[in-house]
């Protein structure tokens, strides 16, 4: 060959090289890293005074048995879990109240004033008041106060060190289904956003293990379903119980519904890793840091800068454009019904085959964007269609609701029971990822199959349920 | 840590000669890699030169991504590239890949390691990675407020000795120790510290002869190379960036810059 | 309509889904496969058998062509007259030998079926006995640069998991080292250099008995009906026909895991040992993490921690904490004073 004619000094060196590996064998990197090792370990002798154990190593090693040892291991992640919800729901309710108050009932009216006084067409007031500016007030007064709440306290957990000790403790389940232990901590990232636990999944080595990492993290609620699940759990499960015992059952069923997901996502990973991506469990070497005392108001300040502030932002720019759609869908008419009335009466008998109805099917079409703004459209679209008179102003409004006893009373309005809030709750967990995630996976697979089976695995998986559930639920009822 | 509140106190180490620069990155006169173990607060040691906010957190492998920042010390400015924590940079994951061939093609003015005090011995193992590569470099023995809380004390003296690049023990976390650090990186970065880094002094017999030839081809090669030991290391583990620069001839040009520099200071 | 008749229907619908979707069995997966090029695959498959007969100093000829790939002698013809039309091989009396063209597309076949096996090997969790079967179908279907990206993702590696050569991407390839294990006098030293990976059925006896290419033995009893040696601490029988499916280099000096070294999962809460080595089983990206994390000969490890689902463990290595699963712990042998009863 004319390569081999005209071989250079330099790739002399690589063929040498090559010729030494084949002699070497498979040893070579052993040996390196046993003689770094080894002179790390005469270094280290030389300068490391380890004077006797101290109290606070004591402490941590107590800690690290308390909450990893068979007995308290589970209960103390369970009841650690459902401490975060209750403070959000408890907390973030007045707040949520006040907010609504200053930008619905207050902001919106003058805003409208002013439009009137400044001549602009109803059209375009319609459109920019009514629908725009409506939507990013109310996705700021539903999801700032959880946000700011839930963001913290995740934080100051993560800081501390508890989430490689709950990768450790749940191992076994996800080595059990054929994942890797390294998902519990994607799993923990993708309570905060799947698209950044998506990116995180890049902490697993093995591909098999990633891709399956990758595919269910949708399966742990992200932000943007925190608010719809912990409002509906509220209306109609919290609602179902005496008043002093609300705020605990709704942190219970917003725990349920998330360790639901977690179940899910044990049992899509099994399902994988025996079908389309087979193999055996990996290894997991995992290192358990010390831990490490909590710096409550920096953690505090980061947070709410860094990622409630950026994931509310995102909210917004999705919301504007969603408020536009929605006010056009619900004031546009062909012929007799406007169009969002027309896919309402068309979907209905489908969606309540799952316990679900034509509006909420729609409100998830406009919502791929983002999640979070489902809650606002599903209301906004109930309002519209069942003509409720004496809340909002007008069609495709979305208005103000400084109470969670308004919301429930437009639901009921709407035709909504229990088992309407129920599969309304699973489907917000079982469906597709938003828009970014499935752009985030695509990134981190460069695939477009496994991105599509992202997408669609969730929506399949959730009209089952929801099929079935509504259906035994009929049965029974 | 004693000295180290003394040293914030005093004012000829001030931390006023900083300025915080986020990601503005005109005109920068050096580069600085972020390189260490996982979970050892690289991303916090990077906040608190560049003024960003990465992500940080208490578990490994939350940096998965190459971050850059800027600041200005002492009317000097500096570019530093936050790499991803690794164990290691001899194996061939995307992450130890990317810190890799930026410790070697990058050519960072200055490599900052970052060392948790609280397990030295294991962090160790990366640092004599990175002297093989690089002549020029700071340890960063950060979390030493933690190893005190453990009764660790480290003799930093003696490693710095050892390793032949400063030793400035830090906590990260309570901003303590960054004006040392800012101190030692510019001294290294302008040659006023001149590194004898820490060259590993045995190499396991089963492999130093096969190790042995390689380099002595390369050195025949590229004779101004300094790290040639480490490039016949990388050429026997069959690192394609290696192969590529070595067959083009980039591994030359990478050190005939670098190596000219001190001698036009001098 | 009733609930009842929708459940069924619903039933019905979902178990139909599943039977045209399932990966293996479905009849999408059959419509997929019915569909594949065939002539590619039989040429490519032939010309591989016609070099390692060539590789192992043997002859091939039309029969051991269709024997190997289970086709009919008449397929077997046809497909070597159409090899000859396009130059790649040569027949004289019967004989069929590659040309140098032929010879280039056969090693390039094998490099990527090699390189495949490495990657399943190194950063798959892929199990052993599925290795030759993935790489049958990769080679077909990966391209030149497909295999080239590849090999540079992985280190390109001059050895596959079963110990063979791999071709470089010019088409040279390394001549075929050590002797059968049964040559192995008793009480000698060898390293396993080459395991077949044909017929499954023998491989698959290999892979259960625990044998991994570069793994240290020591033979101790050679006979007609059986060999027996030590390898990783542990004795191995095997009869004469699974044992001619390994090659050994001899040796000289001795690892020194010897009979009846206890594994991580021995050690007990509280106990600490030393670590003498890591079985050949942990291999690629898994064994390479362990001894990052500073898992090597001569580290002090010790039992700290279960955790609440008990399988991992936790253990402190060189002053870090580090959990590791039992299946990666039976994998690292210690030795050490403070072990009670192993």
């Amino acid at each position: 060959m004319k390569g081999n004619a005209i071989m250079s000094n330099k790739e002399y060196i690589i063929k040498d090289a090559d010729d030494l590996r084949w002699e070497l064998g498979e040893n070579f990197h052993d040996h390196i890293i046993e003689s770094v090792y080894n002179e790390a370990g005469a270094i280290a002798a030389k300068v490391i005074i380890q004077k006797e154990e101290s109290k606070k190593f004591h402490f941590d090693q107590w800690l690290d048995r308390l909450v990893t040892s068979r007995l308290t291991g589970f209960p103390i992640m369970f009841l650690l879990l459902a401490i975060v919800f209750w403070i959000t729901i408890e907390g973030s309710n007045i707040p949520s109240g006040l907010l609504a108050s200053l930008l619905v009932d207050t902001i919106h009216p003058e805003l409208k004033l002013l439009a009137q006084n400044i001549g602009m067409p109803v059209w375009i007031n319609g459109l920019l008041i009514d629908g725009a500016y409506l939507a990013m007030a109310w996705v700021i007064a539903v999801m700032l106060p959880p946000m700011a709440i839930f963001f913290p306290l995740f934080t100051l957990l993560e800081d501390f060190g508890y989430l490689p000790r709950v990768a450790f403790n749940m191992d076994n389940l996800y080595r059990r289904v054929g994942a890797h232990g390294k998902q519990a901590l994607t799993m923990s990232m993708g309570f905060g956003c799947n698209a950044a636990g998506v990116i995180a999944t890049r902490i697993i080595d093995s591909p098999r293990e990633r891709l399956i990492a990758i595919i269910t993290n949708n399966f742990s609620l992200c932000n943007g379903r925190w608010p719809t699940q912990i409002l509906i759990a509220t209306i109609f499960i919290g609602g179902a119980v005496p008043a002093h015992l609300a705020g605990v059952v709704s942190a219970g069923a917003v725990v349920g519904i998330a360790l639901l997901g977690v179940l899910f996502s044990l049992v899509v990973s099994w399902g994988l890793s025996n079908t389309v991506l087979k193999g055996e469990a990996s290894a997991f070497s995992l290192e358990l840091p010390p831990y490490r005392p909590p710096r409550i108001l920096q953690t505090l300040y980061t947070s709410l800068i860094d990622r409630t502030i950026f994931v509310l932002w995102r909210a917004i720019i999705f919301a504007i454009p969603a408020g536009l759609v929605i006010w056009l869908v619900s004031n546009v008419d062909i012929g007799e019904y406007s169009i969002a009335e027309h896919f309402i009466n068309w979907s209905n008998p489908f969606a309540l085959l799952f316990g679900l109805n034509g509006i909420i099917l729609l409100a998830y079409i406009i919502a791929i964007p983002a999640n979070e703004i489902v809650i606002p459209t599903i209301l906004m679209l109930t309002v519209t269609t069942v003509n409720i008179v004496g809340v909002g102003s007008g069609a495709g409004v979305m208005f103000e609701l400084d109470s969670t006893a308004d919301t429930a009373e437009i639901l009921f309005s709407g035709g909504w029971s229990a088992l309407t809030g129920i599969s309304l709750m699973l489907f917000s967990l079982l469906h597709n990822p938003c828009s970014t995630t499935l752009y985030t996976i695509y990134k981190e697979t460069h695939s477009w199959k496994w991105t599509v089976v992202s997408a669609f695995l969730p929506i399949a998986i959730g009209l089952v349920v929801c099929f079935f559930v509504t259906q035994i639920w009929l049965l029974v009822a | 840590m004693s000295n180290i509140q003394n040293c914030e106190t005093c004012p000829i180490h001030n931390v006023d000669n900083l300025t915080k620069l986020g990601i503005n990155m005109e005109g920068i006169d050096y580069v600085i890699a972020l390189t260490g173990n996982p979970n050892t607060g690289k991303s916090t040691v990077f906040n608190n030169l560049t003024g960003l906010r990465q992500h940080t957190g208490n578990w490994p492998g939350k940096t998965v991504t190459r971050a850059e920042g800027a600041y200005r010390y002492n009317n000097t400015k500096y570019k530093v590239v936050d790499l991803p924590g690794t164990y290691s940079l001899l194996s061939t994951s995307t992450d130890e890949e990317i810190a890799r061939d930026f410790i070697l093609f990058g050519k960072p003015d200055v490599t900052v390691i970052v060392v948790d005090a609280t397990r030295l011995e294991r962090n160790l193992n990366l640092v004599l990675q990175v002297l093989e590569i690089t002549e020029r470099a700071v340890l960063c023995l950060n979390l030493i407020d933690e190893a005190e809380r453990h009764n660790i004390e480290i003799d930093h003296r003696t490693l710095s000795r050892e390793l032949g690049i400063p030793v400035v023990p830090a906590a990260a976390r309570q901003k303590q120790g960054m004006d040392e650090l800012l101190k030692m990186i510019h001294e290294v970065a302008s040659g006023k510290y001149v590194c004898k880094p820490y060259r590993m002094k045995t190499i396991s017999k089963k492999v130093s002869k096969a190790v042995e030839n390689v380099m002595q081809k390369i050195l025949s090669e590229y004779p101004s190379l300094p790290n040639a030991r480490w490039v016949a290391m990388r050429l026997l583990e069959g690192d394609q960036s290696i192969i590529d620069a070595v067959k083009t001839g980039e591994l030359g040009k990478i050190y005939s810059v670098s190596k000219t520099q001190p001698q036009h200071v001098a | 309509m009733e609930p009842l008749s929708l459940l069924i229907i619903g039933v019905v619908i979902v178990l139909f889904v599943l039977l045209l979707l399932h990966p293996r069995k479905g009849l999408l997966n059959f419509f997929k496969k019915s569909k594949r090029d065939s002539t590619r695959v039989l040429i490519e498959d032939s010309l591989k058998h016609i070099y390692d007969c060539e590789y192992n100093k043997s002859a091939s000829d039309i029969n051991s062509i269709a024997g190997n790939l289970n086709i009919s002698t008449d397929k077997a013809a046809k497909v070597i007259s159409k090899l000859e039309d396009m130059g790649l091989v040569d027949v004289k009396s019967n004989k069929v030998s590659l040309s140098e063209s032929g010879r280039s597309y056969a090693l390039r076949i094998i490099r990527i079926h090699r390189l495949w096996e490495r990657y399943l090997a190194d950063r798959t969790s892929v199990g052993e006995t599925e290795w030759h079967s993935s790489a049958e179908e990769a080679e077909h279907i990966l391209t030149d640069d497909q295999a080239n990206e590849l090999a540079a993702q992985i280190g390109n590696p001059v050895i596959d998991p079963h110990g063979d050569p791999i071709p470089t991407s010019k088409g040279e390839i390394k001549e075929k080292r050590g002797i059968p294990l049964s040559k192995l006098s008793v009480g000698e030293l060898g390293r396993i250099v080459h395991i077949e990976d044909e017929p499954q059925s023998v491989y698959s006896q290999i892979v259960a008995s625990g044998i991994h290419s570069g793994m240290q033995v020591r033979m101790t009893e050679v006979s007609k009906n059986k060999i027996k040696f030590i390898t990783e601490g542990e004795e191995i029988i095997l009869s004469p026909l699974i044992a001619s499916n390994l090659t050994v280099l001899p040796e000289q000096k001795s690892d020194e895991i010897s009979e009846n070294t206890p594994t991580l999962i021995f050690l007990k809460p509280g106990e600490e040992a030393v670590v003498v080595g890591i079985s050949k089983a942990c291999r690629g990206q898994q064994r390479r993490r362990l001894m990052d994390l500073g898992i090597v000969k001569g580290t002090k490890i010790k039992y700290v921690m279960e955790s609440a689902g008990k399988d991992p463990v936790a253990y402190e290595v060189r002053g870090a904490i580090v959990a590791l699963r039992k299946a990666q712990a039976a994998q690292i042998f210690i030795s050490g004073k403070g072990l009670s009863n192993v």
